[in-house]
């Protein structure tokens, strides 16, 4: 049974606003566990598209960066890589950066050095194993700004995803921490923009889940298993934040859940949007309860979990 | 919105992990040399246009002149609108004073943006040059350059690592033109930009003896894999020893109270202390300069450079900076030297020495090697900073001063650089000076075109006369003593003017 802690939006007061909850988050999951003096601690967020008006605000990033600064004694650095497709140009580190500066991430906002994950071409990396002898990866290019650093914090702005159903730790921590050329490999030609009459063909998207997943092992090997996860249940919109626009979101705001597991983590995020959207439209168009067991029969961890909620 | 189709992007193009291995490295990716990359200049003389370091009025300003200079130099034909226009710079090592000041970058930028390109500033990674170095790793690299003023706010475009996180982000550029080296590695912000605008500060340098913009190419747009290989790492082998440092028989071994730091000094633990010298295993060393450096500003002996080492790594720098220059079409790159700060070392020092000479100007041109020139022979005329190493080696005006300074005559860079077909040495220099009228006086002021700050202030005052408010205001009594007598009380001089 993996614990999973839950920090709800109930009982605001000037002492316990969200970014006291986000700390109280953070100290009650136990995510400074493993990092010690001088540890350099990469923190993996989504930086948002320019027309994509529901990226995560900079505080709640800052709250968290702040806390693994303090339990690291040293800065952390902030990190996300370039887009994959060049529909905007945005696989080129400049333009990328002025869109993420457009939102309000930079190094003055989220104190700490927001850094691009795989450098200006988005191709640094370094090859990690992929767990077992059966993966059909073998390997993956994790991006520098993981791959080099002691520990990573996966801090997901959970939305509704085209082609794996729901983004949040399961796809932060793996697929999004790669090499754009990793991640093309990945996408064997998959289209992640599902406008304009694209439709996903249902067996490459099954495979696609399959490569995703096996990521995660090669992620958690670069840092020496050292990941923890934090999911925001905060604008949960119907496109995640790589598209230039989104639709309003689909339920309403829940606070931050946090887990070593990522799999326990995405399977309790999963039950509580699945709970609270009720209109069919809303729903993921892809069945996430499916990726959720594939995850967990590749040893990424477990579905029972135990919420502890804290108001 | 319009119709999408799912473009493929240059990783597409690798359908597999890069092969390990030098032959199969990148054999697969795009190669950035560019088919019509060439010097601007067939033959000289160059134009190089040049603007004091003096100011008297608005027009006169330092930045208005580098803005003026960036037109009269023609660096906005380098780029067309819509292309992205790297802004080459050096970040400054940590502690660092004498580097560029912001404000020459930001006027820059603000000129790129204004002609319709996408400015980005950027520097490569270096290699650990000594043990306290802040800019192997971009994330420190970036603390510093925040430290510096050089920030996005501040130059109001991204402000990048040009080579990656690790410094691993780079292209291999093939240079057979090269005089010693066949090949260098380039970061990829610089081999993926559509045009270059180099902004280099002019000073001097432990290894090239002198750093302006040909170093900016030769060493600043290099990955850390082509500061190795221009570095000469490993060229010849340990026993004539020239790709390695120099151990000598002057180190004092564990006597030396800087063991510790030269022992912490090496990114690959290739030597160590012993109670009476070193154990060094030149298999690990890449000749990154730490022990080196460490060693020699420490005081000590111990670890230095062959002989013959420097003028080498000279001209290795130059070959280096033509692969920097063959990812660009011909005529897409501007330089502008500021010989400003003119100090003995290097912006990568944590330190700055007293100027050598004092401040000169600016000096702009396509052609790289002539504004190299014409900015060494200005700062060779220059007279020399009392206080500064030039005195007191016995510099005068006229000399060779980086060659007194640091060792060896920086026109050795040149004279290489201009063989392989970085530019010509010969230049024409052309005396910018600012007219003053009241057009260039408000040209490159803030809010450029809009009404000026006193009229705009007018509209404030007519709406909240803040000092009406609260006058008169409280002074002693109005006397004609006090305005003619009493402050000559207070004058040393008793009221004489100078």
């Amino acid at each position: 049974m993996q614990q999973v802690t839950w920090v709800d939006l109930a009982a605001m007061t000037v002492d316990n606003t969200v970014s006291h909850k986000l700390d109280r988050l953070v100290a009650a999951s136990g995510a400074a566990e493993n990092i010690s003096d001088g540890m350099r601690v990469a923190l993996k967020i989504n930086t948002a598209e320019e027309g994509y008006e529901y990226g995560l605000r900079p505080g709640f990033i800052r709250t968290v960066v702040r806390a693994a600064s303090r339990a690291s004694n040293n800065l952390s650095i902030v990190c996300d890589g370039p887009r994959l497709v060049d529909y905007w140009k945005r696989s080129k580190a400049n333009v990328f950066m002025e869109a993420a500066t457009a939102h309000g991430y930079s190094n003055e906002t989220l104190a700490g050095h927001f850094v691009i994950n795989g450098g200006f071409s988005g191709d640094e990396g370094d090859l990690f194993p992929c767990g077992s002898t059966e993966s059909i990866l073998g390997g993956v290019e994790v991006g520098t700004v993981i791959c080099r650093s002691d520990a990573l914090w996966v801090l997901s702005h959970v939305t509704l995803h085209p082609l794996f159903g729901v983004g949040g730790a399961l796809l932060n921590g793996g697929f999004e921490c790669l090499s754009g050329r990793a991640r093309t490999r990945l996408l064997q030609g998959l289209n992640p923009y599902l406008f304009n009459g694209a439709r996903p063909d249902g067996a490459k998207v099954a495979s696609f889940h399959q490569r995703a997943l096996e990521a995660i092992h090669g992620v958690k090997a670069s840092v020496d298993g050292r990941i923890f996860f934090i999911n925001c249940l905060w604008d949960v919109t119907p496109q995640p934040e790589y598209y230039p626009f989104s639709g309003r979101p689909v339920m309403e705001n829940l606070g931050f859940l946090a887990s070593r597991d990522p799999v326990a983590l995405d399977a309790a995020t999963y039950d509580l949007m699945m709970a609270r959207i009720s209109d069919a439209g809303d729903r993921p168009a892809i069945d996430f309860t499916g990726v959720l067991k594939e995850a967990e029969a590749l040893g990424l961890g477990s579905l029972s979990s135990e919420i502890q909620r804290l108001s | 919105m319009s119709d999408y189709e799912c473009e493929p992007t240059k990783w597409q193009e690798m359908k597999a992990p890069v092969d390990g291995g030098r032959d199969g490295y990148q054999t697969k990716s795009w190669h950035p040399p560019k088919e019509n990359w060439g010097p601007f200049t067939e033959k000289g003389p160059a134009p190089v246009w040049f603007a004091e370091a003096n100011a008297t009025n608005w027009t006169e300003s330092m930045i208005c002149k580098a803005k003026d200079l960036f037109y009269e130099a023609k660096m906005n034909e380098c780029f067309d609108k819509g292309d992205e226009v790297a802004i080459k710079i050096h970040y400054g090592e940590w502690n660092r004073t004498a580097i560029l000041r912001p404000e020459y970058i930001a006027a820059i930028v603000e000129e790129v943006k204004a002609c319709g390109g996408h400015p980005y500033v950027v520097n490569d990674t270096t290699l650990s040059y000594h043990i306290f170095n802040s800019m192997a790793y971009s994330n420190y690299q970036l603390e510093g350059a925040i430290r510096h003023g050089y920030t996005d706010a501040t130059f109001g475009c991204p402000v990048l690592i040009a080579d990656g996180f690790s410094g691993e982000d780079d292209y291999r550029v093939e240079i057979p033109e090269g005089l010693i080296l066949k090949e260098t590695y380039i970061g990829r912000a610089v081999a993926e930009a559509d045009a270059m605008i180099v902004l280099g500060h002019a000073r001097g340098h432990a290894i090239t003896m002198y750093g302006g913009a040909l170093k900016q190419l030769g060493i600043g747009c290099q990955s850390k894999r082509g500061k190795y290989i221009t570095h000469l790492a490993h060229w010849g082998d340990p026993h004539d020893a020239i790709g390695w440092p120099k151990f000598t028989d002057q180190c004092p071994g564990k006597a030396c109270k800087f063991h510790q730091m030269c022992d912490d000094s090496c990114p690959r633990g290739a030597h160590h202390v012993t109670e009476h010298g070193k154990v060094w295993d030149p298999s690990k060393c890449r000749l990154c300069y730490s022990c080196q450096v460490t060693c020699i500003f420490s005081g000590m002996t111990g670890i230095t450079f062959e002989e013959n080492y420097f003028p080498n790594a000279m001209i290795a720098h130059a070959d280096a900076a033509l692969g920097a220059l063959k990812c660009f079409e011909k005529g897409k790159v501007g330089y502008i030297n500021h010989a400003i700060d003119v100090v003995p070392e290097c912006d990568c020092f944590p330190w700055a020495g007293l100027a050598i000479c004092p401040d000169v100007g600016l000096f702009a041109g396509k052609d790289l090697v002539a504004v190299e020139m014409a900015t060494l022979e200005a700062i060779d005329n220059m007279p020399i900073s009392p206080g500064s190493v030039a005195e007191e080696k016995g510099c005068k005006p006229g000399d060779d001063k980086f060659r007194m300074v640091n060792g060896f005559s920086p026109r050795i860079t040149m004279a290489a650089a201009e063989k392989i077909g970085l530019g010509t040495q010969e230049f024409n220099l052309i005396n910018y000076e600012p007219v003053l009228t009241p057009e260039n006086a408000a040209k490159w002021q803030v809010r450029p075109g809009g009404k000026p700050t006193t009229v705009k202030l007018r509209e404030t005052f007519h709406r909240h006369d803040l000092a009406t408010e609260v006058m008169p205001f409280n002074r002693t009594e109005y006397s004609k003593d006090w305005v003619f007598d009493e402050w000559k009380k207070y004058d040393p001089f008793k009221g004489e003017s100078a």
